[in-house]
């Protein structure tokens, strides 16, 4: 079935089954990694002003009201919705569109996370509000062949930024100009967007955005790499040693391979997503590190990544209840403090597949050094 | 002007104490519980979210907000300040490096914990002022703030915010300054360097990487292609960019907190990006900015400058405004229209941009970023 057909045609069966009148998909503009972009997924279009929506009909009337009303050609061209507005006064313009549609009585809304008092006001004078993030996230589960390719299209993306991260981590470079590099590399290979996080130094605590910090002779470097690609995230998590790594941290590197390699064993679909972080934990615990597995020191084991759902979490930790489902995309980190060596980063994406997992990257989780 | 938001602030993360010493914010913090007493008020919540929004608590923590999350500064009436942002407790130690505020806490649920503070401190019930909360706080955690407050009155003190970071100070200025420069060289980039056999998501990769080796924070990119059919200003795609095409490039980056845009039309010719002369429009901007100066109100610029505009025989396009003050927000009070009654003061910063039909290129556009002085406008995009 056609992408967009079967995103509508699933959306109004759960209206349906809610007895909704509608839904409004709202979206401030911001795209961020642990929550689902809900209107991007649905439209295929990815917004830029601070109040764009998407409204749906129980009858199967759609409607996308931009802002700026400049960016409406773009729209047109980039969602399947036909029925595109520009607005210069969002609330007004969503509540005619309510009334034009006839949503009068409860009207779902997905996106109330990033919207502000204004428009759900403007929305309860229509109808009434009915908090509804679970319809896209629904829709979102079951995945097609396009957004699997999506997924594996970004995981080689994250290698090029890899790729660049070893190339270029080197005494005397700044952690921003390092960042850029990889950045490049990255939108080179087809990234709209990077989520970038990094660390150096003999002792690390967290990754952070880039420093202006000059790398040197000895650092341990730690990236996360997470390129975005029509939507789609993946991330991998690496570490380099600039110099010859010390025997000791190249033991507790293997032991956060081990970790990973165990955590991953695990994933498959009809399995509760804790079973990861335990196997996970157990590895680490096992090698006295207990205590360093929980909060404060680590919190999430992993989580999800996906165009409309992060399914099966934000956080996937040895509480984490949902399932592994088919098609989802799940990071898998053993990032860890450990006194001895401060935090590694250490991490992979994969594509739940029926018997298991399949790697979205290609590059070695393991550590890497470079002479000096 | 709106743009693509970018999934992270991931660029230099830094703060400079001489560029903007601790002295500045102290300053500022002191102001605004002078305000507070003034007003009869026990506390205030200046927040600040996002990647666009960050500015009034960025204005007193100095704190930027790298992913759609928030942040929020508590000013009691005397005493120290309190900053809570969203995050774990692992940032914490990253977060302490770009502020001065001592009491820094990290909170995953924002409202909750500000909540539980103002309880601790005796502050439910009292008279609560708020800057930013009811415009840019997700209505799900205004809700529990307001729950959570509700014995308290609560005053809306939004000016405040706005009118003191309407008007920069010396420090400011001098960062509008440095971020200005940086646009400046972008377009040098731009027009120095050659593009063979490229497409527009190329070129803004190498736009996007000279600016972050200078050591932005964010960089912000559209094109437009003023000969297409229906052309407008839009995130770069995968499209190619051929030999003579006209060309508009927005470039927008904040640097150490502060934001600076510029906008230039280009021809693309033997795998450059030309700057054609752009005749009779480019004189009319020129001219249009004698109009802005202290004293004057925003809207007698406005209709100063699309009156020269109109007995020249230009065409302007006014899809993207004639620009709004630029600062600690890519996009900042004032804006410029036909209504606004603010008085234009010496200190305030504005982008201007001005675009307009043209046989020639299909369509022109120009903008730079400004400071106000005593003596007219300075144009720091250069």
């Amino acid at each position: 079935m056609d992408n967009k057909i079967f995103k509508l045609k699933k959306a109004l069966e759960l209206l349906k089954q809610k007895g909704l009148d509608g839904l409004v998909i709202f979206s401030s503009g911001a795209f961020y990694f642990l929550r689902p972009n809900q209107l991007n997924y649905f439209s295929e279009w990815r917004p830029l002003g601070p109040r764009n929506a998407a409204v749906v009909s129980k009858s199967g009337k759609v409607a996308l009201l931009i802002e700026p009303p400049w960016d409406l050609n773009r729209a047109s061209q980039k969602s399947w919705i036909k029925d595109t507005r520009g607005t210069r006064n969002f609330s007004k313009d969503l509540t005619s569109i309510l009334r034009e549609f006839d949503i009068s009585g409860s009207v779902g809304v997905a996106g109330t996370g990033e919207m502000t008092l204004d428009v759900y006001q403007a929305i309860g004078e229509a109808a009434r509000v009915v908090p509804a993030d679970d319809i896209l996230e629904e829709v979102a589960r079951e995945k097609t062949q396009r957004e699997v390719e999506i997924a594996r299209k970004t995981g080689r993306i994250a290698d090029a930024g890899f790729n660049a991260f070893l190339e270029y981590a080197r005494p005397g470079i700044r952690e921003y100009e390092l960042v850029g590099e990889m950045e490049f590399a990255m939108r080179s290979a087809g990234a709209t967007d990077n989520f970038t996080l990094i660390s150096s130094g003999r002792h690390n605590y967290s990754m952070h955005p880039a420093s202006d910090k000059r790398l040197a002779p000895g650092d341990i470097v730690i990236g996360e790499i997470s390129p975005v690609f029509e939507g789609q995230v993946v991330q991998i998590c690496r570490t380099v040693v600039l110099g010859e790594p010390d025997p000791l941290l190249a033991e507790k590197y293997e032991m956060l391979v081990h970790a990973l390699k165990e955590a991953i064993k695990q994933i498959r679909p009809h399995v509760p997503a804790s079973s990861m972080s335990i196997a996970m934990n157990k590895v680490i615990s096992d090698a006295g590190y207990a205590k360093y597995c929980y909060p404060p020191y680590m919190r999430a084991r992993g989580h999800g990544f996906s165009l409309g759902s992060i399914s099966p979490g934000a956080t996937i930790d040895d509480e984490t209840k949902p399932d592994f489902e088919k098609d989802q995309v799940v990071v898998v980190h053993p990032n860890q403090y450990l006194p001895e060596t401060g935090y590694l980063a250490c991490g992979e994406s994969v594509l739940v597949t029926e018997s298991g997992t399949e790697r979205l990257s290609e590059t070695k989780t393991i550590l890497y050094s470079k002479g000096v | 002007m709106e743009t693509i938001q970018p999934i992270l602030k991931r660029g230099r993360d830094v703060w400079d104490r001489i560029n903007m010493p601790e002295a500045e914010f102290r300053e500022r913090a002191q102001r605004i519980q002078e305000k507070i007493r003034k007003e009869n008020l026990d506390v205030m919540l200046v927040y600040g979210a996002g990647l666009n929004e960050y500015g009034n608590s960025c204005y007193l923590s100095n704190f930027v907000t790298k992913m759609p999350q928030g942040a929020l500064v508590i000013l009691p009436k005397e005493g120290e300040v309190t900053f809570i942002f969203q995050g774990g407790s692992r940032e914490l130690k990253t977060v302490q490096t770009t502020t001065w505020i001592e009491d820094t806490r990290p909170a995953m649920d924002l409202p909750q914990a500000c909540v539980k503070f103002l309880k601790e401190k005796g502050l439910v019930p009292s008279r609560v002022g708020i800057a930013g909360i009811r415009e840019w706080m997700p209505v799900r955690e205004y809700q529990v703030l307001m729950d959570g407050i509700a014995p308290c009155e609560v005053i809306d003190m939004d000016h405040v915010l706005r009118e003191m970071r309407m008007v920069k100070s010396p420090k400011e200025c001098d960062q509008m300054r440095r971020a200005s420069r940086i646009v400046a060289r972008g377009f040098d980039f731009i027009s120095g360097a050659a593009f063979p056999d490229t497409n527009e998501r190329m070129i803004e990769a190498m736009i996007d990487r000279e600016m972050r080796l200078e050591g932005v924070e964010d960089v912000r990119i559209l094109i437009g292609k003023p000969r297409e059919k229906q052309w407008a200003l839009r995130p770069a795609d995968d499209l190619p960019v051929s030999e003579g095409d006209s060309v508009i490039i927005y470039l927008a980056l904040s640097f150490e907190r502060y934001w600076a845009e510029g906008i230039r039309t280009f021809s693309f010719k033997d795998s450059f990006f030309e700057k054609p002369d752009l005749g009779t429009f480019a004189g009319i901007f020129e001219k249009g900015l004698s109009g802005m100066g202290p004293g004057r109100t925003v809207s007698q610029f406005y209709k100063g400058l699309l009156g020269d505009a109109d007995k020249s025989g230009l065409e302007p396009i006014l899809d993207y405004g004639l620009g709004h003050g630029i600062g600690l927000g890519p996009n900042e009070f004032p804006v410029i229209d036909d209504k606004s009654p603010i008085e234009m003061k010496e200190g305030m910063c504005f982008v201007l941009r001005l675009a307009a039909k043209s046989k020639k290129f299909g369509a022109v556009m120009t903008g730079d970023t400004f400071l106000l002085t005593q003596n007219g406008p300075e144009k720091l995009t250069v």
